[in-house]
């Protein structure tokens, strides 16, 4: 039983979480300031699905040709290990699903606390 | 051959802030670029790239061909990504304010 457990941790070690963790940092920043300050981005969320929509667009094929022209590469060791289009890692996706998430519930806690806007939605 | 496959990603980062400004001036009309929330919401941005840039570099989870870019790094990460960061975040924040506009519009 060892064996096989040792074995499968060889297979596939905790090191492919590496990325995953940086994005988890800054998901949990954002979650942090959108429930901490209230900024009300939940309740919005339609406008940012338009808005991600529009990003992931734009950024993702940026992404795609870059990695394709290898301007950029990741560690095999440190990604889950499943792609987009065969050569996209998942974890560039999310990333930039996670960080205008961020981006938005920063500028919305900074406009509340400020007061600075009050008058524009 | 050579001469044209250098400093790619500085050429597209500089694209990409020209084209996010563009857009937040003359197409969505946000002017994201003239307001102090903007500013501020970066500046408070700006310190968590940087860690994040040196926690994916530094650990070599991501990595840059050295043909792709000038050479000269800030916190880890190529001084490019200081440009893909910024139109990144004009673009989202350009693109929320558009969106937010729109939808009071059609609410009244």
């Amino acid at each position: 039983m060892k064996a096989i457990g040792s074995a499968l941790v060889e297979d596939w070690p905790m090191s492919h979480l590496h990325y995953l963790g940086v994005l988890l940092f800054i998901g949990l920043c954002g979650i942090g300031v959108n429930f901490g300050f209230k900024s009300g981005l939940t309740k919005r969320w339609r406008i940012f699905f338009a808005t991600d929509i529009g990003i992931l667009i734009v950024y993702l094929a940026w992404d795609s040709w870059a990695i394709h022209k290898h301007n950029w590469f990741f560690d095999a060791k440190q990604i889950i290990g499943v792609h987009l289009f065969n050569h996209i890692p998942i974890e560039e996706i999310l990333f930039f699903m996670v960080v205008p998430f961020t981006t938005v519930a920063t500028f919305l806690a900074l406009k509340k606390l400020t007061g600075w806007e009050a008058d524009r939605t | 051959m050579g001469g044209r496959s250098h400093v790619i990603y500085s050429d597209i980062a500089l694209d990409a802030v020209m084209i996010a400004i563009i857009a937040d001036l003359f197409i969505l009309r946000t002017q994201m670029v003239t307001r102090g929330l903007f500013w501020l919401s970066y500046g408070l941005i700006l310190p968590f790239q940087l860690l994040t840039n040196w926690w994916l570099t530094s650990k070599s989870i991501v990595m840059y061909t050295p043909d792709a870019i000038i050479g000269r790094r800030l916190a880890g990460a190529p001084i490019e990504d200081l440009l893909f960061g910024f139109s990144m975040i004009l673009l989202t924040l350009a693109l929320w304010d558009y969106f937010s506009s729109k939808s009071s519009e059609r609410n009244g």
